[in-house]
């Protein structure tokens, strides 16, 4: 999958938010956070910025990239 | 069925519809008509209309976000290439049976294989677009 990494799962339990909760907050499906918080989806810029605004941290706190090693 | 979001939900609703009345078009029936090709038109219409609207009715969370629309474009991609990919296909077939002699167009019923041909693949293409969108959810994207 993509070398974009997230603490999505751990921040929201931090916050005792339910996936619910942020797929409101964010304006996506609670589907769309499941996969976010499993690695299968990188978001879009926005979507990401709306994500790291209802978790309240930035987003290099949220989101982090990771350069896939040995491909070109 | 556990965890479906609203369009997932719409998208099983399109692909039992399709199935049933394409199906039933393809399979049960022998003859083709321009009767038949319209009623099926307006089934499939008239099924997709009642199944998404009983959809729209139990579901109370119906937001669609990005991940959807991506979704969706990937199912389109994939029906526009299968629906390009038979009618090379179909052209194909109906250049090499020209040249072997094979079509008689002085035949009334010609024209009506050509509809039922040009039918089945936009019937392949939509079902096919409807599936890959399925999995397309069921892997995550």
């Amino acid at each position: 999958m993509a070398g974009i990494r997230n603490r999505i799962r751990e921040l929201r339990a931090q916050r005792e938010m339910t996936q619910q909760d942020l797929a409101d907050r964010v304006g996506v499906t609670r589907q769309t956070v499941i996969a976010m918080e499993q690695d299968k989806y990188s978001p879009s810029l926005e979507t990401a910025f709306k994500v790291a605004l209802a978790l309240g941290v930035t987003l290099e706190q949220c989101f982090q990239y990771e350069p896939r090693v040995g491909r070109g | 069925m556990p965890s479906l979001s609203y369009r997932e939900k719409t998208l099983y609703a399109s692909l039992a519809a399709e199935i049933v009345v394409y199906g039933s078009y393809f399979f049960l029936h022998r003859q083709n008509s321009i009767n038949k090709v319209a009623g099926m038109i307006v089934a499939i219409i008239v099924l997709q209309i009642v199944l998404q609207l009983i959809i729209a009715l139990v579901t109370r969370n119906r937001v669609t976000d990005e991940r959807d629309r991506l979704i969706e474009l990937r199912g389109y991609r994939a029906g526009y290439l299968t629906v390009c990919g038979l009618m090379v296909l179909g052209l194909a077939m109906l250049w090499f049976h020209a040249e072997a002699g094979n079509i008689n167009l002085e035949n009334h019923r010609v024209g009506l294989h050509f509809l039922s041909a040009f039918f089945s693949m936009l019937v392949i293409a939509d079902i096919t677009k409807t599936a890959t969108q399925i999995v397309s959810y069921r892997r995550a994207l």
